[in-house]
Order: structure tokens, then C-alpha cells, then sequence
């Protein structure tokens, strides 16, 4: 095949995947192309411009300590940052900000553009080119063809897009933007099961036209917590953002005129998720509630534009700006872009291996919400982990994967593959077995040596990592080796404020799981000589870890006895009816699903205790017959 | 070679009444069990060799029973792990206390096939052997003997569906709290939480209670009655059974050989014996019938030790009371409408002796105290308060697996009470729920989402 031009990598859409992607397998060392459909739109923030939270937030500062780049592009954008969970443990803190939009996308290109071995294109890519199931290349609107040892479609919304609002129905990707309709049946050709996925996204309002005064400040944390651990501090100025209510007037006009709605009229056929519904469904499905809470949160420095977020709807333009005025202190509020609700394509993402790679085709890597996700932080840890599996498949290195016992993205891309999806999937700390491990705090202890290996941390990256590791060690001596002692002039002070008795001497460490005992307090009773030497942010980590020590095995007590067999693998090649003993309804499901492993066919709904059982001995036995073999 | 974390236990031989019963462990923990099983205290034991020891209580050191032990050091025993045995009598009340008590220490009980499986994953069985297990899997799970069982199972789900709702519901509270921090949910009540929890307990309480009362109801119990000649172990026997079953003379020793009839206490089936009376004798007869007491009321649950006590008690007294410390038994202090009926001597005993043993006061021959003698009789083996429930646990794995869902709850019940953050509460209520989750089929993590999203509006 003749090309215009050849790569080694191509990614597909310049979204938050796609991004992380091209960054990550041009910095592994393989030539890499980026394509987009306009240049302008890099790292756009399609819904609300905010990155992390509780379990996302978690996912950046993994991708992070792997050696992504959204952490680093948002500490330098963001424009409110919160800790969220404060109150609770550490385990379940996590940084949340607000970007400035504009900024983000600006830096976002910036750092890509200076990237090494990454070139920037413009296009609307048709058809993959793909030769004995192997990928070669793709094909451009423009009838221009790109040669490449790995692909990655990064696509979002894109694929077949079709957006409402009220009885309107369009083809677009986002609003303003064309669908890409030629990639997907490209998709479909190959073979690939594709379904229907639903978003949506609230009205963006006039900040002129808003009275902020009546809405309740939410102000940023004084001292903002920021996603990379290369980042000291956040420079960037800071501003509020403020807490509106719905009223029971508001409800009314909604339910008055839900027939307009394309969710209820049946005009939205894919299935949209249920943690960011529509402001429609809020009020069809909780009609006891008398108020709703929306945010209202400006979108950056350099514009009036403000983000009504709670209040996602695809009603008719008309019928928004009135609910819009409906919303005490907003009765003046002008709609500058009205809302919307989006249907487009996704893939089954149980085609993928744990690399991202298709299945069907060899060097074709899918990431982001056309594998079923929803999210940016979902979409950019996808990209990382494919852009570097496509860059280390191109330049000829082993693949890489990460485990659910270690990482958000783990559980992730483990959840995905085995179980596939019925509604966009966002990552919940509570679809982590190990949530008591994987702080955000530690995730460049789980993570970075992993990043360094594979030649994504920079050697001053990984000098800030051995200096934080070596703090961290010598955090954790001294809490277990300075006690509070009866005589101390502290004691009685800290005895009265737990309420307990202390004994005669106590270790800071089991001190700081005594009760009301803040993190400044354990630091005040280090001896003042070493003090200085002590970072707060390693003290936190050191006293994190003590803190959820003696929990850690009664977490996977259960959950460990019932997942003890899931690392044994089941042969590709294996046909259940060999198995014997399994009914011809088992059979169906198991070669339906087609489990890899003994812990994904355990979660397949409807298989039996007994056939499970007749499948981990036919297992047992088989490695076992083969680890015999070997050893003759 | 991969090895388990974790120690099973579970009754080798077949269940119901055996000459003996062997109950294997294995596991990592298995040395340290026999260890703590065992009086005077197996520390080190020869691999591969039968000792004699006591197998006590780990707790109270109370001895349960005079057994073989036996310690198979790891790669070489069946599973190919440590391994240990007691060759115990073969009564199942008896077994089934040494196996709780096994419960206790550090191993739970073992699923079907689950040594076997073992013995496949440390290279112990070929895989012709592996096919011969699977088979048995089969056999277990589909056989029509196992239909009962799985009925049972059917309606223990049933039962705990409602308790599972409920946990279920606590979860998604506290995991919504923790997940959905910026969304505006209603306030989270610590207190109503705890409390929430106590009365969860205590529905597991209730149901797990049934479990001593079920195995009775499955298994029934031997009850034996002993004692010197003429102390009216006949007639009581027949006052237990409602007809005159043995022949009764005034004349010691008439009961020469033991008999034994089913009857019904309380729903419970019993097999009740009457056995020739205790006393050193040089008749050939009746010395026979003497050894067979003796093995009688070695196999026996429980013993009714009936005492004359209108006459002082003697020398045999002593000796068959002394015979019946090691077991469960009852005093039946018999002729209680003599006038010269005292239970003085008795009483005095059962101070001397430490712990009280039950002792019942009745008249074979106007029926008093019959009624308490029945109860006593059932007592040692019903647990506390009589529960309503009509369901009953028979299955000793469906009761482990309460205990442990309530051990877990009571953990979190007490961080709650310690302020704990709720992701460390939480830990407990999770490993409930996969517990239950063994009994009702288990909660995923998008069932508990679900809920989540169907009780609060989520959604910044």
C-alpha cells in the first residue's frame, strides 16, 4: 500500500484519551501522529470544565505518577481546587478542580506541541486500513492514507453523534462539530459489536445576566492540594464558585412539558448514566424532593460564560431559557449555548485485552468513552495505558498492563474487559476491593517505579520520587520511634483532648489513631531538631498507612477466599464441552462470554456453584498436568 | 507447589454414627490446632504417627473426648499441605463439638470436594483422580438426596432476603456519604446507623440460634440410663416411653442386657436406653450386661444418672457418677414420693464438684417430676431462649457462615461507636454481605450502585 505519510503510532481524536495517548507513545520513542478534526479544539473539555473527585480525582494522580500529562495541564489551569472527603480518611480524600476551559485547552496543545516525535494533523479519518487482521494505516476524508505499525481511536462522542434538543435531532459530535460517520461503519465492517451510548449537558449562562449575590459562595481550599506529585504549588489566582437551588415552580414546568422531552417522548434510544441525570429525570423519578442543588461555576479568566452544572437537559432552547429564569437569582439569565443530550457509538469493550488492543485486529487500540466510559479522568488513563502499549508494541518491547490489587485504572480496565458495560461507566472507589490501599496520597509509591521503568518519568521526576521516598522512610522511623511519655509537658494536654488514657509512654503512630488528634499535633511532639527536615505531605502518607494497617487484611478477608482461584487462565482455545459434566445452558453462557481467566468466567450472572466448581478442578488439573509435563 | 492462606476443617468420615469419625484438617494452621486441641499439649509431634491424647476444649481446656490425633507434615499428606487428623468416638453430637471448637481457632469449614481440590492444585491427585472427583461434585450437588438440601437452601435465602435488603441499604448510606460528598444528600445519622445494625444482628442471632435445635431435629440424640441396680432406671424408662417396655421387679439386677426405643421429646427423635444396672457382679450374665452398659453409655449424648433417693447413696452411686463426669448428663433422683426421699447427699456433690450439674427430682411411680425431666434432658443441647422461628439451620457451613456475618457486623457497629470514617466501617458490612452473599447469591458492586442511584438523586 502506498501512503502519503508513515508513523509508527496514530491516534485518533485529540480528547483527553487521545492526548495522554499520543504523549505517552511519542515520549516511549515511536513516531507518532495525532489526528483531530479541528486543531483549535485540543483537550477540549466538552461538559463540565472540572477534573477529579472522589475515585476520578484518584485516577489522575495515578496517571500521574505513570507519567501522563492531565495532571500537570490541570494544576496549571485549574482555577478552584478542593479537597473533597476532608473530613473523612485519607483513603477517600480526593483533589477536585475547576479549569479555566479556554486555559486548559491552551496548555494542553502547548505541551503537546513540545513534545519530541509528535506531529500534530487535521482530519476526518474514514476507513482503518487493516491487512491479515493486522492494522496498516488509515484512510483521510481528503483521500490522503497514513501508514502505521499501531492505531489508537480515541473518538469520544464522535462516532454516529446525534444530538437533541426538544423535537431537533442532528448529526454532530458536539455541539457545532460534525459526527464522524464513516469510522464507525468502518467498525462495523471489521466486525465489531457496537452499541448505543446517551450524555448530556446543561445550559451555559451569561455571568452579566446572573445575581450572584443570591447564591451561597463555595470558596476554594486556602491551601489547594494539586493532582501531580511534581508540582509544589498552585499558582494560578483562585476563585469561588457558588451553590443554586431549583423550586417546586421550576419542577412543574418540566413535568408540564415532558412530552417535548426526546428522553421521554422515546426519541433517545441509548442508555445515558444514572449518576448525571438529566434534570428532567431528577425531577420524574424524586418527585418528593422540593429543591434540586446545581452549581453554578464560571468557566475560566478570560469570559463571561458561566456552567449551570445539575441542570443537564434536552428540552427545547425555548423552554430552558424559561426554566433558566425559573432559578431564583437568575430570573434576568440569558442562555448563551443551550443544552443538549447526545447519543453516539460505542465498542463492547470485552473485544479489548487488558492493553487496550483489539482482539479482532492486531495494533488497533480503542480508548475513552467509545469503550463505554464516561469521564475525562476515565478517558485520559485509557489513552495512557494504549498510547503505551501501541508505542511499545511499535518500537518491538513487551506490552504493559496494570492490576486491580494496585490501581484505579486496574479495576478500570479489569471491570471493562471482563464485564463489559450497560451505562457509561465512572470509576466509584467502591468498585475497588483494595480501597483502603489505593490512596491518592500513595499512588506514586504503586505507580511511578512502573512509570520510570517503561521511560515515562524524567529523571528530575524520579529524583523528586526517591527524595519523597527516602522522607517518607524517614517520616515513618520517627513517628514509631518518638513516644509521648507521662512526664512529657505535652501528655496531659493530648490525654485530655483524646478523652483516653495514654499510659505511661505512647507512639506518635498509635497516637494519631486516638481520637480528635490532628496531623499539626503529631508533628509539634517531633523532636524540633528533626521537625524542619519533615515535609506535611509525607507526614500525611506515613500516618495514612499506620492508620489503615490493621484494616487491610479484614478487607480482603471475604473477598480474598472467594477470588483465591481468579489468576488461573483459561486457554483461548479451550471448548467448554470439553469441561464434561456442565449443562448445555452453561456451556452456552461460558462460550458466549468467553471468560480468560477463572476470576472473569466467576463473574459471569447465571453460572452455577456447581459448575464453577466442575471448571476450577477440569483448570487445577489441566495446569497441573501441564506443569508435569514440563518438569519430565 | 501453591498453597492456600487459608485452614479448612470438616467430619472425613460419613455423617450419622460410626465406630469412629475422623475429622481432617489442613491448611497452614493445622499444627498450631492440634497444638491447642490437644492435653497434654502435642507440641511437636512425629509425622505420620497416631498418638493418644485428650482432645480438649481450646478454651476452657475442657476435656471432649479420649482420641488418636495424627499430624501429616506438608508435601506428604493427602492435600499436600500440613494435615491433621482426630480419630475421634463416632458420636455426631460429639464430633460436631469438636469441629466448633476447631471453628474457633483459625480455619473454617471446608466446601465440597474442597480437600480433594486441594490435593489437585499440590500435584497429590492425577487428573483420572480429578475426573473422579468431579463426578462426586456432581453427585453432591445433583443427586435427588441433595434436593432437600437445596430446598432448605431455597428457603434460607428466602428468609435472610429481607436482612439482606437491610445491610444492603446501610451500605449504600454510608457509600453514598463517601462517594457523592458534593451532592445534596440527606444527613447521615451515625446512631440510627448503629442501631440499624444491633437489630440486624440480632435477626442473624435468631436464625443462628436455630442451628443447635436443627441438627437435634436431624440427627436426634441417644439418651442412656444408668445407674446402680434398683434405682428404678426401668421404670422411668417406661414412664419416658409411655408403655411398660422393660419388665420392672423389686429385684436388683433384672435388667440384664440394654433396650433401646425411639421416642419424641419435644419434635426432638430420641433414642432412649435402658441399660442393666452398674455393680460389681460375678454372675456371667449379668457382667455381660454390665460391659455393654459401659459401651452404651460411652456412646451415648447424654446420661440419665438415676439415684435412688430414698436410700443414702452408696459406694456403686459414686463409682457411676464418677464414670459419667467426662459426659453430659443429668441427675435423676428418683422415688421422690418416698417419705424417706431426700436430696441432700446430691446436692452437696454437685457443690463439691465445681460445676452443677442438673439435677432433677422425680417419681417414677406418680409421674411427678417427669415434666422436668424431659426438659432437662433437651437443655444441654437447645442454646438460650427458644426463638419463633420456623426455620431451622441444620448445615453447619450455613451456620459458620452467620456467625461470621455477625462478627463482622459487631466489628463495624463498634467503629461506628468510635467515630470511625465510614470507608473503615464500611470494611465489616462488605465482608457481611459477601457472608450472606454465600446463602442468598451475592450483591455486585453495580447491584449496590443500582441502589444507590434508585434511593438519591445523584448528579452534579
Amino acid at each position: 500500500m502506498i501512503f502519503d505519510e508513515v508513523f509508527d503510532v496514530i491516534v485518533i481524536g485529540a480528547g483527553h484519551a487521545g492526548c495522554e495517548a499520543a504523549s505517552a507513545a511519542a515520549r516511549l520513542g515511536a513516531n507518532t501522529a495525532l489526528l483531530t478534526l479541528n486543531l483549535d479544539l485540543i483537550g477540549q473539555m466538552s461538559c463540565n470544565p472540572a477534573i477529579g473527585g472522589i475515585g476520578k480525582g484518584h485516577l489522575v494522580r495515578e496517571i500521574d505518577a505513570l507519567g501522563g500529562i492531565m495532571a500537570r495541564v490541570i494544576d496549571r489551569t485549574g482555577i478552584q481546587f478542593r479537597l473533597l472527603n476532608r473530613s473523612r480518611g485519607p483513603a477517600v480524600q480526593a483533589p477536585r478542580a475547576q479549569a479555566d476551559r479556554t486555559l486548559y485547552r491552551v496548555e494542553m496543545r502547548r505541551t503537546l506541541e513540545a513534545t519530541l516525535n509528535l506531529s500534530l494533523r487535521q482530519g476526518l479519518v474514514t476507513d482503518l486500513l487493516v491487512v491479515a487482521d493486522r492494522i496498516c494505516g488509515i484512510e483521510l476524508q481528503d483521500a490522503r492514507r497514513l501508514g502505521a505499525k499501531a492505531v489508537i481511536v480515541a473518538t469520544g462522542t464522535f462516532l454516529n453523534g446525534k444530538i437533541h434538543t426538544g423535537r431537533q435531532t442532528y448529526a454532530g459530535g458536539r455541539t457545532g462539530e460534525p459526527a464522524s460517520t464513516e469510522l464507525p461503519a468502518a467498525l462495523r465492517r471489521l466486525g465489531f459489536p457496537v452499541g448505543r451510548l446517551k450524555t448530556g449537558t446543561p445550559p451555559r449562562i451569561d455571568g452579566r445576566t446572573i445575581e450572584w449575590d443570591a447564591f451561597e459562595p463555595q470558596p476554594p481550599d486556602v491551601r489547594p492540594v494539586p493532582f501531580s506529585f511534581s508540582t509544589h504549588e498552585i499558582e494560578q489566582e483562585q476563585l469561588n464558585c457558588y451553590l443554586a437551588y431549583t423550586n417546586q415552580e421550576l419542577h412543574e414546568k418540566i413535568r408540564a412539558n415532558l412530552h417535548e422531552s426526546p428522553l421521554y417522548s422515546g426519541a433517545i434510544q441509548g442508555i445515558g448514566p444514572r449518576y448525571c441525570p438529566s434534570i428532567e429525570d431528577k425531577v420524574v423519578k424524586f418527585p418528593e424532593k422540593t429543591r434540586h442543588q446545581l452549581f453554578v461555576e464560571p468557566e475560566g479568566f478570560n469570559t463571561n460564560e458561566v456552567y449551570l452544572n445539575g441542570l443537564s437537559t434536552s428540552l427545547p432552547a425555548q423552554l430552558q431559557q424559561e426554566i433558566v429564569n425559573l432559578i431564583p437569582g437568575m430570573d434576568e439569565a440569558q442562555i448563551i449555548r443551550p443544552g443538549y443530550a447526545i447519543e453516539y457509538d460505542f465498542v463492547d469493550p470485552r473485544e479489548l485485552s487488558p492493553f487496550l488492543e483489539t482482539a479482532r485486529v492486531k495494533g488497533l487500540f480503542l480508548a475513552g468513552q467509545i469503550n463505554g466510559t464516561t469521564g475525562y479522568e476515565e478517558a485520559a488513563c485509557q489513552g495512557l495505558i494504549a498510547g503505551i502499549n501501541a508505542g511499545l508494541s511499535a518500537i518491538g518491547r513487551p506490552l504493559f498492563r496494570v492490576q486491580r490489587e494496585e490501581s484505579y485504572i486496574g479495576v478500570l480496565i479489569d471491570d471493562l474487559i471482563t464485564q463489559g458495560v450497560d451505562e457509561p461507566y465512572r470509576m466509584f472507589t467502591s468498585r475497588s476491593e483494595h480501597r483502603l490501599a489505593l490512596r491518592h496520597d500513595n499512588a506514586d509509591e504503586r505507580l511511578e517505579p512502573k512509570g520510570r521503568e517503561l521511560g515515562l518519568v524524567g529523571d528530575s521526576e524520579w529524583e523528586r520520587f526517591n527524595q519523597r521516598r527516602d522522607g517518607l522512610a524517614k517520616a515513618r522511623e520517627l513517628l514509631s520511634a518518638t513516644k509521648l511519655r507521662r512526664t512529657d509537658p505535652a501528655y496531659l494536654d493530648m490525654a485530655q483532648l483524646t478523652g483516653q488514657d495514654l499510659g505511661d509512654s505512647i507512639t506518635l503512630t498509635q497516637l494519631a489513631l486516638r481520637p480528635n488528634v490532628t496531623r499539626e499535633q503529631i508533628v509539634e511532639l517531633l523532636p524540633s531538631s528533626e521537625r524542619a527536615h519533615l515535609r506535611p505531605r509525607e507526614v500525611e502518607t506515613a500516618l495514612a498507612d499506620y492508620l489503615y494497617a490493621g484494616y487491610l487484611d479484614s478487607q480482603n478477608q471475604a473477598s480474598r477466599r472467594l477470588r483465591q482461584h481468579d489468576a488461573l487462565s483459561i486457554p483461548e482455545t479451550l471448548s467448554f464441552k470439553a469441561v464434561g459434566s456442565l449443562s448445555h445452558e452453561m456451556i452456552e453462557r461460558l462460550e458466549r462470554m468467553r471468560p480468560r481467566s477463572f476470576g472473569d468466567a466467576r463473574k459471569i450472572p447465571g453460572l452455577t456453584p456447581a459448575a464453577l466448581s466442575n471448571l476450577l478442578v477440569y483448570l487445577t488439573a489441566a495446569q497441573q498436568a501441564k506443569t508435569t509435563t514440563q518438569s519430565q | 507447589m501453591s498453597f492456600q492462606e487459608d485452614s479448612i476443617v470438616a467430619l472425613s468420615t460419613p455423617p450419622g454414627r460410626g465406630g469412629i469419625g475422623v475429622i481432617r484438617v489442613s491448611g497452614p494452621a493445622s499444627l498450631s490446632i492440634l497444638r491447642r486441641m490437644t492435653t497434654p499439649e502435642l507440641v511437636d509431634p512425629e509425622p505420620n504417627y497416631l498418638t493418644l491424647r485428650d482432645v480438649v476444649d481450646p478454651f476452657s481446656r475442657e476435656a471432649l473426648d479420649h482420641a488418636l490425633v495424627c499430624y501429616f507434615k506438608s508435601p506428604h499428606s493427602f492435600t499436600g499441605e500440613d494435615v491433621v487428623e482426630f480419630h475421634c468416638h463416632g458420636s455426631p453430637v460429639l464430633l460436631r463439638r469438636i469441629i466448633d471448637s476447631i471453628l474457633r481457632l483459625d480455619a473454617r469449614l471446608a466446601n465440597p470436594g474442597e480437600f480433594s481440590l486441594r490435593a489437585v492444585m499440590n500435584g497429590r491427585l492425577q487428573l483420572s483422580q480429578a475426573e473422579a472427583i468431579r463426578d462426586l461434585i456432581d453427585a453432591q450437588t445433583d443427586s435427588a438426596a441433595q434436593q432437600a438440601t437445596r430446598q432448605l437452601a431455597g428457603e434460607i435465602s428466602h428468609r435472610l432476603q429481607p436482612a439482606k435488603e437491610q445491610l444492603l441499604k446501610i451500605i449504600v448510606r454510608l457509600e453514598s456519604s463517601l462517594e457523592f460528598v458534593e451532592d445534596d444528600l440527606p444527613k447521615l445519622e451515625r446512631h440510627e446507623i448503629e442501631r440499624a445494625l444491633e437489630s440486624l444482628r440480632a435477626d442473624f442471632q435468631s436464625l443462628a440460634s436455630t442451628f443447635a435445635r436443627g441438627q437435634l431435629l436431624r440427627d436426634g440424640l441417644t439418651v442412656a440410663l444408668v445407674g446402680r441396680p434398683n434405682a428404678g432406671k426401668s421404670s422411668l424408662f417406661n414412664r419416658l416411653l409411655g408403655h411398660e417396655r422393660a419388665i420392672v421387679t423389686p429385684i436388683p439386677g433384672t435388667t440384664r442386657d440394654t433396650i433401646s426405643e425411639p421416642i419424641g421429646l419435644d419434635g426432638v427423635p430420641v433414642t432412649l436406653v435402658d441399660t442393666a444396672g452398674i455393680r460389681v457382679t460375678t454372675e456371667e450374665i449379668e457382667s455381660i450386661g454390665v460391659d455393654r452398659t459401659r459401651r452404651v453409655a460411652a456412646d451415648a449424648d447424654l446420661l440419665i444418672v438415676v439415684i435412688d433417693g430414698s436410700q443414702r447413696t452408696n459406694e456403686e452411686d459414686e463409682a457411676v457418677l464418677e464414670q459419667a463426669a467426662s459426659k453430659t448428663h443429668v441427675i435423676a433422683l428418683n422415688k421422690s414420693d418416698l417419705p424417706a426421699f431426700s436430696n441432700e447427699l446430691v446436692h452437696h456433690r454437685a457443690r463439691t464438684n465445681g460445676s452443677p450439674t442438673p439435677t432433677v427430682s422425680v417419681s417414677a411411680a406418680t409421674e411427678e417430676g417427669l415434666s422436668d425431666l424431659r426438659a432437662a434432658i433437651l437443655k444441654p443441647f437447645v442454646n438460650g431462649h427458644r426463638s419463633n422461628e420456623g426455620l431451622l439451620i441444620t448445615n453447619a457451613r450455613h451456620h459458620d457462615l452467620l456467625l461470621r456475618a455477625m462478627s463482622s457486623i459487631a466489628s463495624s457497629e463498634e467503629l461506628i461507636r468510635n467515630d470511625a470514617s465510614e470507608e473503615i466501617v464500611l470494611i465489616g458490612l462488605h465482608n457481611a454481605l459477601r457472608f450472606v452473599g454465600e446463602l442468598t447469591g451475592e450483591t455486585t458492586t453495580e447491584d449496590m450502585l443500582g441502589q444507590i442511584f434508585s434511593t438519591f438523586c445523584i448528579g452534579k
